[in-house]
């Protein structure tokens, strides 16, 4: 075992990550679900699943999923999320 | 006759309380009915479904995802990068999700509410300054 290696991805990765889209997707799920337990594990298996496609298929991974397509899914996906929650928000102070 | 009234008055008063308690307790009731109405549809394989292709949509092909490929070509070592990269992505989602139960604690519900479109807001940014900086 390479430890340094390990240590070595794990700081690149961890530091990468701090802070970062997916970590600030975690807070906003988690806070607003009423199981964070499974949005821990959903979010864990979705990137773990990234990374080993990262190491396994490597570049190959952008020709078979567009990058720019998913992001954009992903940034409309989020953007109703924050609506909605706002829209609901609205409606029950009218009530 | 007259020692008679004021007693019947206190009755008549204790039957009101007791009838404001009783649709006090009714609208508990169906206020704990409905949260459990609220859990059942997000339950936990809704939950975990929900943020596992959020999160995998956002993630793929983003720079960590990059960084994992690009250590990996350089130490022909796959596994132990791929060791240390789900290590460190673990242990950041577990900060996130803590600090987010945290919050959902600590904030009232309106400013819960808030807080969490806002930065959901914040991460469609990011998403299209990705997409528009990545080409």
């Amino acid at each position: 075992m390479d430890w340094q290696l390990l240590g070595l991805s794990f700081i690149t990765v961890f530091l990468a990550e701090i802070g970062d889209k997916s970590q600030l997707a975690a807070i906003a799920l988690g806070s607003s679900s009423k199981s964070p337990r499974a949005v821990f594990f959903g979010s864990i298996t979705a990137l773990i699943l990234t990374s080993f496609l990262g190491v396994i298929v490597g570049g190959g991974a952008a020709q078979i999923l567009p990058e720019s397509l998913l992001k954009t899914i992903a940034a409309i996906g989020f953007a109703v999320m924050a609506l909605k929650i706002l829209w609901s928000r609205v409606r029950n102070e009218e009530e | 006759m007259t020692s008679i009234e004021p007693v019947k008055t206190e009755n008549s008063q204790q039957k009101q309380t007791a009838n404001v308690s009783q649709t006090d307790l009714e609208s508990r009731i169906a206020d704990a009915a409905e949260e459990a109405v609220n859990k059942q549809k997000w339950g936990f394989w809704t939950v975990f479904n929900s943020t596992f292709l959020t999160i995998f949509v956002a993630e793929m092909g983003d720079k960590t995802q990059i960084a994992t490929l690009l250590i990996t070509a350089q130490s022909q070592s796959p596994w132990v990068v791929f060791a240390g990269a789900a290590g460190a992505l673990i242990t950041t989602s577990l900060l996130g999700v803590l600090i987010g139960y945290w919050m959902a604690k600590r904030l009232s519900p309106k400013v819960l509410d808030i807080a969490v479109a806002v930065l959901m807001l914040i991460i469609s940014g990011l998403l299209i300054e990705d997409v528009i900086i990545g080409g």
